[in-house]
């Protein structure tokens, strides 16, 4: 769990009778269990004591928790490693560790769960600790420079392309795997994902995904649904589920008022955010673009060709144009920060896109004005979706096409194959990195503040949780926005090929002037292909093809 | 006493007997041909078993660079070794010679290979040299033109900003009461580093919603007041926060100047029936010329790197209403590693700078001559 919503949570963590009022709820939520949570919540009998025991790991609503307890949880889930690792097997192992040391936990949190390990093995880890920033730079620098100084890296599966793809990366061996229990991971973070070649490469440690947020008061609103009628528009004031409805009720809002309060649609970022701005109107394109029959959106797998001007995303592209005028001022330059936390948690705007984070942070921040009005879901749908092959729009049988963008497919653990020459030293390498990943510790790591989102199906056990001292109401609400994207068919997994942010960068360059200048969003799209074919042809054509196909599983 | 080597233009200067036996001067071009024998075998043996070209090798470049300083080293040894006295001389410099050569001239010139190759860090192939190519490609980049032209208003920007520090120089300069106060709060904002200026200012003071600037706009009338959204806005947003961070240090530089002008020539002046505005402009302003012109040098320098106000605020935006070059290089080679035709737009840039630095100097110390010809006539 992000530190930031855990320390929410516990701002506003429930009284008891609030959680007397949610445990008599639990068998309404399990009937009503179209997320699949449903059925997992009979198996809160057997949640092991262990898992109980570290979740009381300083304890729910006591504060957060500090190295100490890092290094218990460590202590506590130590028997798998034991398992595989006898008492001081690796005395004279000295391994590096390149990872996170932003704002969140990352670094901090590997350091005390290793501790234990590092005592029990008898191996030494060296630590590199990098700001998320310096991060992307960091690591292209040592690939291109041939000069990979770490053993094991935290990485995000965008950059497996640039490392898994050159070779880079040693193996999971097979006693990892089971280890780890990685039957456990949630759908779309099973293969491809985190493999190539065929062989698997990654321990996932998070998953990351776009979910939507929306204000329930806005939806609830007497005065807005009779406004909505008299306009003469179609259907019933109601949370939007296509991004057709999204476009009309952000048009709508336009001048509207909610008590006192100016209303505002969909918060689209139209500034830049170092690459990570374009997973937002991917966000709005996917549902267009991502064809349930197609496992590409963004690129032809067989040429590379980019996919960005299709009539899908120029779709998406005009969808922004068309809603420019009912975005809140300075709106040309909120990067998704900006929407998310000084815009939709303070009230502005009632419907956006984000990571699992920002709605949970809606209901409980503190310098939130939205206070429980605030609800999640998957992202929108779409009436009709792009087919690349026929280039006709489809409509599907079963209704409006979903696609949740996977967008940046969570941290993972990899082992550098630097280390493989040693065999002693690979073998530390891995069981450090299958104790980081564990199965226990890290339902630790989803429930505390650690920079994590929940990945694995043991996750969404809703009673752990609520043992733990959550409100049940919430947390399942929480976690179901983020299984059903998930876990669904046709999610949009971005291809994990190398220089993928670089794509992205140049794409916010273009997309922020034509927002700027209100252009043709076709022409503006062309350029974006037009940059992203010659960033193909500078890496390199042909091995882009080659490591994209490997990215699918092909 | 002169030793008797010894010419006799140095007579004056030498205080020790300076003979150089044979065999040490043997001994210091041995020492030089062996240092730079290890060098040499060093380099060759690295770069071929970079290229692939031998099986052995070092891990890294380490060891070259060991193999240089101790060049380095036996240099300025046999510097004294074989030139005695005069060689002492040298090393008063050649250390220095040597080190920026290695520090500066050696990465010049790196950079320069660099600049003509395609080299993006995520391409498996590495850097490959593609001649023109980039400064192909730069000519057709209207991001890099754009940002360009924004630098010329940027710079021009800098006249106002030079006149705001001239009359604060002289409000400082003149016995205002808490004179001391203001000199040391009119320094505040050089104080900040600009990324502080960016959040206090531009995120937060700026912000539309709650910022009290945006709240004070609201008050003086404007419904939705917006600092970032218009390209010209934006521009002049940025301006107006760069410009209050570095005012002060063009004005500490002319209230310098002002202080030790002669007070003689101002009361001479004065006597002579000047009135303010004729004191200011015909003796003041002119001495002050000087001056003037280092701090509007100097402050152009400044100009001309602009970066972090701009990443942090705008990000180059709208639309690159706000890009400076330096931004646009940013982008360029953190977010796309694209080294090779980040470091072409750098060269270019570093040329243009010396090109127009110069013409500025050059300009100014001709209207300097002539501004005080016309002066005195």
């Amino acid at each position: 769990m992000k530190l930031d919503v855990y320390e929410r949570l516990m701002a506003a963590q429930i009284n008891r009778r609030n959680m007397l009022k949610g445990a008599a709820s639990a068998g309404a939520i399990a009937a009503g269990a179209s997320t699949g949570l449903g059925g997992l919540m009979g198996s809160a009998f057997a949640q092991s004591s262990l898992r109980a025991e570290m979740l009381n790991i300083p304890g729910v609503g006591v504060g957060s928790p500090t190295d100490s307890d890092w290094q218990k949880v460590g202590a506590l889930t130590l028997e798998a490693t034991k398992k595989n690792v006898a008492e001081g097997e690796f005395a004279d192992v000295e391994l590096t560790f390149l990872g996170l040391n932003n704002q969140n936990l990352h670094n901090f949190l590997f350091r005390g769960f290793l501790k234990p390990w590092e005592a029990y093995t008898g191996a030494k880890i060296n630590w590199i600790d990098l700001a998320q920033a310096d991060y992307n730079a960091r690591l292209q620098q040592s690939i291109a420079t041939s000069t990979v100084d770490f053993d094991i890296i935290e990485m995000g599966a965008p950059f497996e392309g640039d490392v898994l793809g050159k070779g880079l990366a040693s193996e999971m061996p097979e006693w990892v795997r089971e280890q780890i229990d990685m039957d456990d991971y949630v759908d779309y973070l099973k293969a491809p994902v985190g493999t190539w070649g065929g062989k698997t490469y990654r321990v996932s440690i998070d998953g990351d995904c776009h979910n939507f947020n929306y204000r329930t008061d806005y939806f609830a609103d007497a005065d807005l649904a009779a406004a909505w009628a008299a306009e003469g528009n179609e259907g019933p004031w109601e949370v939007p589920n296509t991004w057709q409805k999204v476009q009309a009720v952000t048009k709508f809002l336009k001048g509207k008022k909610i008590g006192r309060f100016d209303t505002n649609g969909y918060l689209d970022p139209l500034k830049g955010w170092g690459g990570f701005g374009f997973y937002f109107l991917g966000s709005r394109a996917t549902a267009y673009a991502k064809h349930p029959d197609d496992a590409d959106w963004l690129f032809d797998a067989e040429t590379m060709k980019p996919r960005v001007n299709n009539p899908a995303w120029v779709r998406a592209i005009q969808d922004v144009l068309d809603v420019l005028d009912a975005q809140p001022a300075d709106q040309l330059n909120a990067d998704p920060g900006t929407t998310g936390f000084q815009q939709f948690l303070a009230g502005t705007g009632s419907m956006l896109s984000w990571w699992g984070d920002i709605g949970s942070n809606a209901k409980t921040s503190d310098s939130s004005v939205v206070g429980d009005d605030v609800a999640f879901s998957i992202l929108p749908g779409s009436d009709d979706v792009y087919n690349a092959k026929t280039g006709q729009w489809d409509t599907l049988a079963s209704g409006p096409n979903y696609a949740p963008n996977m967008a940046y497919i969570g941290w993972g653990i990899y082992v550098m194959a630097r280390v493989d020459s040693d065999a002693k030293k690979q073998k530390a390498a891995w069981s450090a990195a299958a104790h980081v990943g564990g199965k226990d510790i890290s339902l630790w790591t989803a429930a505390y503040p650690s920079g994590f989102q929940p990945y694995r199906t043991s996750h969404f056990n809703i009673p752990e949780w609520v043992g733990s001292g959550y409100d049940e109401g919430f947390i399942s609400n929480y976690l179901a926005s983020q299984l059903d994207s998930y876990n669904h068919p046709n999610a949009a997994i971005e291809p994990r090929i190398p220089g993928i942010f670089q794509y992205y960068s140049v794409a916010e360059d273009e997309l922020a002037k034509i927002y700027a200048a209100r252009s043709d969003a076709q022409e503006g799209a062309d350029r974006i292909a037009a940059a992203w074919d010659k960033i193909t042809d500078q890496i390199g054509r042909e091995s882009q093809i080659e490591l994209y196909k490997a990215s699918l599983g092909n | 006493m002169a030793g008797p080597g010894q010419s006799e233009g140095d007579q004056l200067h030498t205080v020790v007997s300076d003979y150089m036996s044979p065999r040490r001067i043997l001994a210091g071009r041995a020492l030089l041909w062996f240092a730079a024998a290890v060098l040499f075998v060093t380099a060759v043996i690295q770069a071929l078993y970079t290229w692939d070209r031998i099986a052995f090798g070092f891990e890294n470049w380490r060891p070259v660079l060991y193999a240089f300083i101790f060049w380095g080293t036996a240099l300025c040894v046999a510097q004294v070794l074989v030139r005695g006295e005069q060689g002492k001389r040298v090393l008063f410099v050649l250390p220095a010679v040597l080190f920026v050569v290695s520090m500066v001239v050696f990465p010049i010139l790196f950079g320069l290979y660099i600049s003509f190759t395609d080299w993006n860090l995520a391409s498996p192939t590495g850097p490959k040299f593609n001649g023109l190519d980039n400064f192909r490609q730069m000519s057709g980049d209207p991001f890099y033109w754009n940002a360009l032209k924004n630098m010329v208003y940027y710079v021009l920007a800098v006249s106002v900003e030079y006149a705001i520090a001239f009359g604060l120089a002289l409000l400082l300069n003149a016995q205002v009461r808490a004179r001391k106060f203001f000199r040391v709060a009119f320094l505040l904002p050089l104080m900040l580093s600009p990324v502080a200026v960016s959040w206090m200012v531009g995120k937060s003071m700026l912000e539309v919603r709650f910022g009290p600037l945006a709240n004070l706009a609201r008050f003086l009338g404007w419904e939705n007041p917006s600092f970032f959204s218009s390209p010209e806005i934006a521009r002049l947003s940025i301006m107006v926060m760069d410009a209050w961070t570095f005012i002060p240090f063009m004005m500490v530089m002319i209230l310098a100047g002002l202080q030790a002008l002669p007070k003689e020539v101002l009361e001479a002046a004065k006597i002579d029936g000047a009135k303010p505005w004729q004191g200011f402009w015909q003796v003041t302003f002119p001495l002050m010329l000087p001056v003037s012109i280092t701090a509007i040098v100097i402050r152009i320098i400044f100009k001309l790197k602009l970066a972090d106000i701009i990443i942090n605020v705008t990000s180059g935006g709208p639309g690159g209403a706000t890009d400076s070059v330096t931004s646009f290089i940013f982008r360029e080679y953190r977010d796309r590693s694209n080294v090779g035709y980040g470091t072409l737009l750098a060269m270019i840039y570093l040329v243009l700078i010396i090109i127009f630095v110069t013409s500025l100097l050059k300009v100014a110390s001709r209207w300097t001559r002539q501004f005080n010809q016309e002066g005195a006539g």
